[in-house]
């Protein structure tokens, strides 16, 4: 195939400049068409499967390959070269063929097989062994390696990892490029090629930069994000999965938080540091071995463990034998130390104070999840029959734990977003502090109506039960009352609680006047 | 590579050697007490350029083949404690075109190999220090570092 002449059988022959800038305007051959598909749902983002994905990428590498007038393996090796950006491709190919090609061991003509090898036969560079042409082959660089040994070389590539999809040719100096109709035609097994293809799939994920692994456990799904689509400045995404994540930082979905809180906050939760003043607020070392010891009760006289055996005084830390007493005051005695302890102590109660509500609110979560999945699968149908409705009718039920389980992730976040609110901004505090505790007096109201009061209707009398009505009324109000706290919540909270300094008064409750929102 | 083609090649590299080598390289397969060959380690001898400090040293060097050669490269060793900045204190050698995870190719040959080590003595790469002390010698203190060499060449005469 002749590569260089673009303009031989291609019907856009145009000059250079429209040329370059109609492509990138074409640049996703794709975007048209999610456009539309999005703009339905107002999402930002697309689900896709391995099939989707594999769709999208063959259909850029037909783009690239029609365009540059390339095989479809070399499409491949450039774009993945330029991170699968069709624009990309377009603008080096354009600005200066012969560096790109140099640049991923594209050679611009085939070479023969050296003079040395130019009869019938030829040594493979390998094994050594001689062999006849038809089981000799080159990349297009003349340096000949048999069959054998190119699948040999190509399955430990592969197994190496996914460096195999910049296979170069085996010789030393070689940069020539073996792209993927090599390894289809010289894999020495079936196994070998799905792993490229596995990794080639991969890579068009990993390396664009629009699209994304879901995190979920399992999960198989990669997700396309349209940053420009407009509308929230929310990264949140569903998967198919059922698992909802954060876009941009993959954790899991953090609203109204953002994501820096969240990456300070989770890494405190596995900080060592944490740990260590613990240690240093609840604990002494040992005056012999420095050993931390923690006192849980009893008199003063410490042992220390095995091997060490020391006695001490736990108060003063003095030997227990040279112990007399320690009751008489010493100036020089270690304040420092004891300031120490005491700044660590209250360290340690602030930060528990908020984890024990941030893992509380999720542990909450995971079981409402598992709740509501009992709900719709065992208690919506016992409800039909001794309740005498019908399945619609109950929706109001599934879309309460539908809030409570919504409801608890953002609280969650609000306790790493508290924690980190400084400390002196006291109107700011106080402001949250009320919006949160709003919001979490109602989901505790909506959570154990749901949970609880629910189960009465559950027994089966023979006869409906009265009082389902109230039930509905009930819950339904709730659920729509605490969505109002929460929606509140979320807003001040991604406008940095803005309200504070446009009305900068104290009066918050009379701003806010949400308390009165229940009915 | 797949079914151990190992020493095939390595016989072939063995002929290929003694039809054609670089002056004053020496490079043979070790025999056995029992007088046989054996194939994956192989003896060498590397001369020192000429008109270069490593001058009149004949270092021998000791190559190692796995079963997985060519795949793989050879481990390729010194004598233990050989002054250069890019050999190990064990012996082995720290060089691109050796490393299995980066510039190791099948088609790199044992000539290529011997000469490409003959190449770091006298070019060694400050980048990847592999000692402390020829390191440290090689970037502080020129003249210390050549009379180091100087002495080991010296440690090395050829074989006679």
């Amino acid at each position: 195939m002749d590569e260089n002449d673009l303009n031989s059988d291609d019907e856009i022959a145009i000059d250079d400049d429209c040329y370059y800038d109609f492509f990138i305007k074409g640049d996703d051959p794709m975007d048209s068409e999610d456009a539309k598909s999005r703009e339905g749902s107002g999402q930002k983002y697309t689900i896709l499967n391995q099939a989707d994905i594999r769709k999208r990428q063959e259909d850029v590498i037909a783009a690239i390959s029609t365009v540059l007038s390339v095989s479809g393996a070399t499409a491949t090796i450039l774009l993945r070269h330029f991170n699968w950006s069709v624009g990309k491709v377009h603008e080096a190919w354009f600005a200066d063929e012969d560096v790109v090609r140099k640049r991923v061991g594209l050679l611009n003509y085939e070479k023969q097989l050296s003079d040395v090898n130019a009869g019938d036969r030829a040594t493979c560079g390998i094994c050594f062994d001689v062999y006849p042409r038809y089981r000799i082959f080159s990349v297009g660089c003349g340096h000949p390696f048999c069959r054998e040994c190119w699948g040999g070389y190509i399955s430990s590539a592969i197994n190496d990892g996914p460096g195999c999809l910049t296979l170069r040719c085996p010789d030393v100096s070689c940069s020539a490029a073996a792209d993927r109709d090599i390894i289809d035609m010289l894999a020495l097994s079936d196994d070998d090629k799905k792993k490229y293809s596995q990794y080639l799939l991969r890579s068009y994920v990993e390396e664009s930069k629009q699209i994304k692994w879901c995190p979920g456990p399992d999960c198989e799904y990669a997700v396309e994000f349209d940053a420009g689509g407009g509308g929230d400045d929310s990264w949140d995404v569903s998967c198919r999965c059922s698992y909802s994540f954060c876009w941009n930082c993959l954790e899991d979905s953090h609203r109204p938080v953002d994501c820096q809180t969240v990456s300070s906050w989770l890494s405190k939760n596995t900080d060592e540091s944490e740990t260590k003043i613990w240690i240093l607020a609840r604990t002494k070392p040992c005056p012999r071995c420095q050993k931390s010891i923690e006192k849980n009760g009893g008199c003063m006289h410490m042992t220390c463990n095995p091997p060490c055996r020391y006695e001490f005084c736990w108060i003063c830390l003095g030997d227990w034998y040279n112990h007399e007493t320690c009751n008489r005051y010493n100036e020089a005695a270690d304040v420092e130390a004891d300031k120490n302890r005491e700044d660590a102590e209250k360290h340690v109660t602030k930060y528990t104070h908020y984890f024990d509500r941030w893992a509380a609110n999720h542990s909450s979560r995971q079981k409402a999840i598992a709740e509501m999945q009992r709900v719709q699968s065992v208690q919506i149908r016992k409800l039909i029959e001794t309740q005498g409705k019908a399945e619609y009718e109950l929706l109001f039920i599934t879309d309460a734990w539908e809030q409570i389980i919504g409801c608890r992730q953002v609280l969650k976040w609000t306790y790493a977003y508290g924690y980190y609110l400084p400390e002196n901004e006291h109107t700011k505090r106080r402001l949250f502090e009320f919006l949160q505790g709003e919001a979490e007096t109602g989901l505790e109201r909506l959570h154990e109506c749901a949970e609880l009061e629910l189960n009465q209707f559950l027994v089966d009398y023979g006869s409906p039960l009265e009082g389902f009505k109230e039930f509905e009324v009930k819950l339904k109000g709730l659920t729509m009352v605490t969505r109002k706290y929460f929606e509140k919540l979320v807003r001040a909270l991604e406008n940095g609680l803005s309200e504070v300094q446009v009305s900068g008064t104290e009066e918050i409750g009379q701003n806010f006047p949400m308390a009165s929102a229940e009915g | 590579m797949s079914g151990g083609i190992a020493r095939g090649r390595l016989a072939e590299e063995r002929k290929a050697w003694r039809k054609n080598h670089p002056h004053g390289f020496v490079a043979k397969p070790e025999t056995l007490p029992d007088g046989t060959v054996n194939l994956m380690v192989w003896h060498c001898t590397i001369p020192g350029k000429s008109g270069t400090h490593w001058e009149g040293g004949y270092f021998p060097l000791t190559l190692h083949f796995s079963e997985d050669y060519p795949s793989k490269p050879p481990k390729c060793k010194f004598p233990q404690g050989f002054f250069h900045p890019n050999v190990y204190p064990s012996g082995t050698v720290c060089l691109s075109i050796l490393n299995e995870d980066s510039g190791w190719r099948p088609a790199i040959t044992v000539k290529q190999i011997l000469v490409g080590i003959q190449d770091l003595l006298d070019q060694p790469n400050p980048a990847d220090p592999a000692q402390t002390e020829g390191y440290h010698l090689f970037i502080q203190d020129t003249a210390e570092y050549n009379k180091r060499v100087r002495l080991q060449a010296k440690q090395y005469p050829p074989l006679l």
